[in-house]
């Protein structure tokens, strides 16, 4: 469903010259799992996603979303996914029902079906209660309700989340969690960013760890337990992000 | 492209922008009720207001003379005044008489109120303040009589005794004026004494027929009246405008009577007979009220109408984080800035329409309510219909040109506070140029059409300001509207740019350090400049230009004014266009030769730059010539003709004048041009975007408006050499050689045989180029162009696919 193959971009900074936000990322996902991109601030797991998302061109390499390469059909690929970041945010001033309806209507989805997608949507996430509210006047919890809704309002075959949960409390991070698991189990193809290992842990089939650009390592968690002989995935992150520290030291 | 997803995209930000407050402040409640109110204000204003009384004094008002008189018992006579009563009761004439059979003092005393004085007290200072006159009047005869003498004594110093007294006269005027300043009344009229005696002998005399006397006989025979005003008091000059008015007439009056008296005939008094024709119909002069009014406050309203909905759309989106969300649906970039644009044009539109409308009604509600208070001459009224449909016409092509702006600008900002900072300068600049759209000398001209702003305030203005105008101006309606859609176009390719700008949709908010910003530049030096460098050279080397402006005029006084001139060219093409930009390369560049395409140059490219000059000398002065006789640029103004002809006059040597004008030119601007400023635009790898930019800049720096036209068409061929030769000596011999046949050309007249086919002479003797010569030049200069142009592409694709590294300027092995 996903497939990304020595991924390079880097970016004009006008303080350092190049700056290389990902340095040769290669993986892939497949339907009905969760793929965990696990990494400390600033790792690129946004700069990936929004490549992914066709947001940002990729300065080489190659990712394909349900086979559409994401440089030559951006629209395409952008109608196969769903993104949900916490940049991704709504209008103040249109209800929960207009902007579903709005995004609904963007992805094309023809009018008499997309009311009853909108009812089984604001059924499923237990919305109906704010259905006509202004994103003025919700709380961060009913905001990022109406953020899953939008993301998933076309029912696409590949859901990408960058950071859903960063910022909310428990019960709406649990929520949010809860709802992502219920769309794997429904055979999306999911890619899930963070820097919480607990969510790893609970969530993810299988998991990256990404440092400076670049994969550090990759599997599910008993295989990478068993590889790295660290069944504490807290640890084995901080040893990997060490060893990596060092290296670039060296480099240097 | 699809239709349906910028419909979408426009009525979700429409219904967006009417939920915002703000915007349905800013668009109807604002013109809806502001205008009506303002209106109203205005006419409570005027109802209340009544205009204070203004106190004239006369002194010694019984010397005037008699026939006729200038006073009665109320003052100053209502016949003398154009308002009668109205003016009457304006001022409070006090005539000091002393036979008081009809004075004021004969009344029973005045009530007075608060703040005003007496008669008595009136009188007692108008008394001083004579005195101090007659000082003053005295110490002048005195002056004047001792400076006589000290004339014919050559150049001998004023005596100490005359300087005194020029001190005295200025402290007497200092008193006066204080005097003037201290006392209740606006206007002082000093009668001299026996000044109606003196009048009514020299109307004797002139009856007697003895019509010699001379001017300056009458002046010593009658008396002068003197008239003391403050021209720098308001008060008083409303004052003496009417007491002026009053005595004109008197005087016309009493010239009238000496007339009779001497039984000449009354129509010496206007021996000229003049006599006023006004064809101007009544809704002609309400017209023009309006068409000086409503250019401006199109342009105005417009404009606002597009700043505050673009800012919500353009940094409003990124700055409530919905940015993002709307990138990743499915619309295209360019569906979504249409959508934004279709948006932000209707607001913009609307509160244009509405502003006017609202602005005109309440004008014409105002004329009615006011009715006579209003001068004539000013109507309210109006514009018709066909005028009217001009105003929507042309507000459209207007209004898409400020919201395709406003929009990119917008979107260029970051947050809403950084587009307002962006947005401001855009909303001087426009003012600037309505501002000089209102003057009445401006009008419509061919160069002034393609004028962005400029061109639909100036149609309008004309087509407001009458009907038999239209005729001759519709001509220019098309290429208004043309040029005017092809700016927006510009402006909304920009916008959707930014919308494709991975720089401009996730710029982080930095803090910005001015120093630490120097020391980053100076440190993070590459191989070519970057691109605000090169718009930074140029900026330096247009403010140069400008402050030497004042210190390029031809010295006329001395010998050779002409050599000075041609120095004072050489200097300043080495010192304001040249070293900027070298001095700029050393400083922030590593490669000066990168920066300036230091390269030798293949020998086929130096030939298209010698070729190519030759080619396009023919094309330019035909095109120039043809230009200036359809008026699209004006002729040279006197002074730029000037200066020409002094450095060209008296024996100069060829090689000297090719020096000047063709050698330092061809080195200096294009050091500048084509190699600092073309580097650091190219250096993004849009290179006509580069050579576009170049060559406008290169033609902004010739001033001179059809001297900036040619020098950015040849702008376009010598940036095109520099990046197909990537070296700057091709650019350098063109340039040369265009200068050196134009010098040439311009000099040499008689040489060339003139075969009337390939050539001709003008009716001036001037060397034309014909029809075939021209079409030959071309066709040839055309196909080298192409071939140029196909060569840089193929370059340019090969550096896509990554054959050519992208960042390395130089893609040659040998040349690294």
């Amino acid at each position: 469903m996903i497939r990304v193959q020595g991924l390079f971009k880097e970016f004009d900074d006008p303080r350092n010259g190049m700056f290389r936000a990902l340095d040769d990322v290669s993986f892939e996902v497949r339907p009905g799992e969760i793929y965990g991109l696990l990494g400390p601030n600033g790792a690129g797991k946004t700069t990936c996603l929004r490549i992914l998302s066709t947001v940002l061109r990729p300065t080489r390499g190659l990712a394909e979303v349900d086979g559409i390469n994401v440089v030559r059909d951006p629209e395409g690929v952008r109608s196969r996914i769903g993104f949900m970041s916490c940049n991704t945010g709504i209008y103040d001033r249109m209800t929960a029902c207009e902007m579903v309806e709005y995004y609904g209507r963007l992805y094309g989805i023809p009018e008499g079906k997309l009311q009853s997608r909108i009812d089984e949507i604001f059924d499923m996430l237990q919305m109906n209660d704010i259905r006509d509210r202004l994103g003025g006047k919700m709380s961060t919890g009913m905001k990022q309700k109406v953020s899953i809704a939008r993301t998933i309002v076309h029912d696409p075959p590949v859901i990408i989340f960058d950071e859903p949960t960063s910022g909310l409390d428990v019960l709406v991070a649990r929520a949010v969690l809860k709802a992502v698991s219920a769309l794997r189990d429904q055979g999306k193809c999911i890619i899930f960013s963070t820097h919480i290992m607990r969510e790893v842990e609970k969530l993810c089939d299988r998991i990256a760890i990404i440092h400076r650009g670049k994969i550090l390592a990759e599997g599910t968690l008993p295989e990478l337990a068993d590889k790295y002989q660290q069944p504490d995935v807290e640890e084995l992150f901080f040893e990997l992000i060490q060893r990596r520290e060092d290296e670039v030291a060296g480099e240097k | 492209m699809s239709w349906k997803n910028i419909k979408l995209v426009f009525l979700r930000e429409v219904r967006d922008q009417l939920r915002d407050r703000r915007t349905l402040f800013m668009i109807t409640v604002l013109p809806v009720l502001l205008y009506p109110m303002l209106g109203l204000g205005i006419v409570e204003m005027m109802l209340t207001f009544s205009e204070q009384q203004r106190v004239v004094v006369i002194l010694n008002a019984d010397d005037l003379p008699t026939a006729p008189s200038l006073l009665d018992e109320n003052g100053i006579r209502k016949d003398w005044f154009e308002g009668g009563d109205a003016d009457t009761s304006k001022l409070r004439v006090l005539a000091e008489r002393t036979t008081s059979s009809t004075g004021t003092e004969s009344q029973a005393p005045r009530k007075l109120r608060r703040g005003e004085k007496s008669d008595a007290e009136l009188l007692a200072s108008a008394h001083q303040l004579k005195e101090k006159v007659d000082e003053l009047r005295r110490l002048n005869r005195e002056i004047a009589r001792p400076q006589e003498t000290n004339a014919q004594a050559d150049g001998s110093r004023p005596e100490p005794a005359g300087l005194a007294r020029k001190e005295l006269i200025a402290a007497t005027q200092l008193e006066i004026s204080r005097q003037f300043g201290a006392s209740c009344f606006q206007v002082l009229i000093i009668v001299p004494k026996g000044y109606g005696q003196a009048m009514e002998t020299m109307q004797l005399e002139i009856r007697k027929g003895s019509a010699a006397h001379s001017s300056e006989e009458i002046a010593t025979l009658v008396p002068q009246l003197l008239v003391i005003r403050n021209s720098a008091d308001d008060k008083s000059m409303v004052a003496f405008g009417r007491v002026q008015h009053a005595l004109q007439s008197w005087e016309d009056g009493v010239r009238q009577y000496s007339f009779e008296q001497a039984s000449l005939p009354l129509e010496l008094q206007h021996p000229s007979r003049l006599a006023w024709v006004e064809v101007a119909r009544e809704e002609q002069v309400a017209a023009s009220v309006w068409s000086k009014l409503f250019p401006a406050l199109l342009v105005i309203m417009t404009l606002t109408g597009a700043f505050y909905p673009a800012i919500d759309l353009g940094a409003g989106e990124k700055e409530r984080g919905t940015m993002e969300t709307l990138l990743i649906s499915p619309a295209k970039r360019v569906e979504l800035v249409l959508g934004k644009f279709a948006t932000i044009m209707l607001f913009s539109c609307a509160t244009a329409i509405l502003n006017l409308m609202s602005m005109g009604l309440t004008g014409q509600q105002m004329a009615a309510v006011m009715g006579e208070g209003l001068n004539n001459s000013v109507s309210l009224d109006f514009p018709g219909f066909a005028p009217l449909m001009w105003l929507v016409i042309l507000l459209l092509p207007l209004s898409a040109l400020f919201s395709a702006l406003c929009l990119a600008l917008a979107t260029f900002a970051k947050s809403t506070k950084e587009g307002q900072y962006y947005l401001t300068p855009l909303l001087m600049v426009v003012m600037g140029l309505t501002m000089f759209c209102l003057s009445p000398a401006v009008e419509m001209t061919p160069l002034y059409s393609v004028i962005p702003v400029v061109n639909v305030a100036l149609l309008l203005k004309g087509l407001l300001l009458s009907a038999t105008n239209t005729e001759n101006l519709v001509v220019y309606a098309i290429p208004v509207l043309v040029s005017s859609i092809g700016y927006s176009v510009l402006a909304l390719w920009w916008a959707i740019e930014l919308y494709n700008s991975e720089d401009v949709l996730f710029r982080e908010a930095e803090k910005f350090d001015i120093r630490m910003w120097f020391r980053q530049m100076l440190r993070t030096k590459d191989a070519v400049p970057a691109f605000p460098e090169a718009v930074f050279c140029f900026i330096m080397i247009l403010m140069l230009q400008f402050v030497a402006m004042t210190y390029m005029k031809p010295d006329l006084n001395i010998t050779d004014p002409g050599r000075a001139m041609m120095r004072l060219i050489v200097v300043q093409q080495l010192t304001m266009v040249a070293c900027p930009a070298v001095f700029m390369g050393v400083l922030l560049t590593t490669s000066l030769r990168a920066t300036f395409r230091l390269r030798r140059p293949t020998f086929l490219a130096m030939a298209f730059g010698i070729g190519l000059a030759f080619l396009a000398h023919p094309l330019t002065v035909e095109l120039s010539q043809f230009l200036v006789e359809h008026q699209v640029f004006p002729e040279l103004p006197e002074s730029a003709r000037q200066v020409m002809t002094l450095m060209k006059t008296g024996d100069r040597p060829v090689w000297l004048l090719l020096m000047v004008f063709a050698v330092t030119p061809a080195i200096c601007e294009e050091l500048a041009f084509r190699g600092f400023i073309l580097s650091g635009l190219a250096r993004g790898g849009r290179l006509a975007i580069a050579v576009g930019i170049s060559s406008l800049m290169f033609g902004i720096i010739h001033m001179i408006p059809q001297q900036a036209f040619n020098a950015a068409l040849l702008g376009l061929v010598l940036g095109l050499l520099a990046i197909y030769s990537r070296s700057l000596f091709p650019a350098m011999a063109f340039h040369f050689f265009n200068n050196a046949i134009a010098l040439l050309h311009a000099g040499e007249k008689g040489r060339f045989v003139a075969d009337g086919v390939f050539f001709s002479r003008d009716l001036e003797g001037s060397l034309r180029y014909e029809a075939p010569l021209i079409i030959l030049c071309a066709v040839a200069g055309i196909l080298i162009i192409i071939h140029m142009i196909k060569v840089v592409m193929k370059e340019q694709d090969a550096k896509r696919r990554g054959l050519i590294p992208a960042f390395q300027e130089n893609p040659e092995p040998s040349a690294q």
